[in-house]
């Protein structure tokens, strides 16, 4: 690693705010749909505030400050290799932004939880009151095959939460970087490579 | 000979047949008991939600029906082979039916008192209807999260 780390401020308030709202309502909203109760009204309610969260942060990908950009920070195998060779030493990683590793899994992430709303909307688990917003609007079969889909969905969240919190923890104690406060205040200590 | 195949001939179709006749009447009975079920739910839930006007005899009748099929005990038509493991998609009946019976037994009594007077509960107005099909769809939700198939 070369060059000395500047403290930059990395995430913008909107990021930092899509990022805790998401998190809030993704945790909350699964552990009610696993453990709540049987009227799911809740439940909808953050999968609609997820659903929305999501569209922003695709316009928020696409307009927003250059770090909130896709195109900022999506890159193809040869930075995953390169970065991936670096990834466990024991050295912050002074990454201006998402990593190329975690980039991805962000997009996966996100990818996720839209389907998860998306099949969420025309579910229909045949207790008649927990039916899907829109499940009128598709075919009884889509209904079914989006209830297996929210089902198995609800499974991939929860790895992919857990490696996600599993890494940022990898990175605290193993590389010695906080990549939590940054995304708190949004000030980070990084190293410049562009 | 010739009469020997024909006999052959009738009687093996009808063998098969008669084989498959206990799960298919299995499967015929639950699934049309649950289509039963349903159809008096989707009354219930429509009057709930505004879809369907409240009629009050309409209301009587499907809260009667519903605690009159509650009545019936289904569990004699989840014999034995008849799972998601045994008919793929012919069933959602989860085998974890046969794991648990009495649990499964539960779930139905859940519902068995979910039901009990509700022909009472959803007469007098609109507003009567919800507080029942949340009770009952309480009970349905508590059975599919466990045994049926997602």
């Amino acid at each position: 690693m070369n060059g000395t780390p500047v403290r930059v401020k990395l995430w913008d308030p909107f990021l930092r705010g899509f990022h805790w709202l998401l998190a809030a309502s993704v945790i909350i909203g699964w552990t009610l749909g696993q453990f709540g109760p049987s009227k799911m009204t809740l439940h909808f309610w953050l999968g609609y505030l997820s659903g929305a969260l999501i569209l922003f942060r695709v316009v928020w990908g696409l307009v927003g400050p250059p770090e909130a950009r896709f195109i900022h920070f999506l890159s193809g195998p040869r930075a995953i290799i390169r970065y991936a060779r670096g990834m466990f030493r024991r050295e912050p990683s002074y990454w201006h932004g998402h990593n190329p590793m975690g980039a991805w899994s962000v997009i996966a992430l996100l990818v996720l939880i839209a389907l998860q709303v998306a099949s969420g909307l025309v579910s229909d688990p045949d207790d008649y009151i927990n039916i899907g917003p829109l499940a009128s609007e598709v075919s009884a079969a889509t209904r079914k095959l989006a209830l297996r889909w929210h089902h198995i969905g609800s499974t991939l969240i929860l790895i992919m939460v857990v490696l996600h919190v599993g890494i940022v923890l990898f990175y605290r104690y193993w590389k010695h970087e906080d990549l939590i406060r940054p995304m708190i205040t949004g000030w980070k200590e990084v190293i410049r490579r562009d | 000979m010739r009469l020997l195949v024909a006999a052959a001939l009738t009687l093996v179709p009808a063998m098969a047949v008669g084989q498959e006749t206990a799960v298919d009447q299995a499967l015929e009975a639950r699934q049309g008991f649950m289509t039963m079920l349903g159809t008096n739910m989707g009354t219930l839930a429509g009057m709930a939600k505004g879809e369907i006007s409240y009629d009050e005899t309409q209301a009587v009748r499907a809260a009667t029906n519903i605690q009159a099929l509650t009545g019936y005990d289904p569990t004699m038509h989840f014999i034995e082979g008849t799972s998601t493991d045994d008919l793929q998609d012919r069933t959602e009946a989860l085998p974890d039916i046969w794991l648990d019976l009495e649990g499964f037994g539960e779930k139905y009594a859940g519902l068995q008192q979910a039901a009990q007077g509700i022909p009472d509960a959803v007469r007098g107005g609109q507003e009567n209807v919800g507080p029942v099909v949340e009770k009952l769809g309480g009970a349905c939700k508590e059975c599919h999260d466990d045994f049926r198939k997602k």
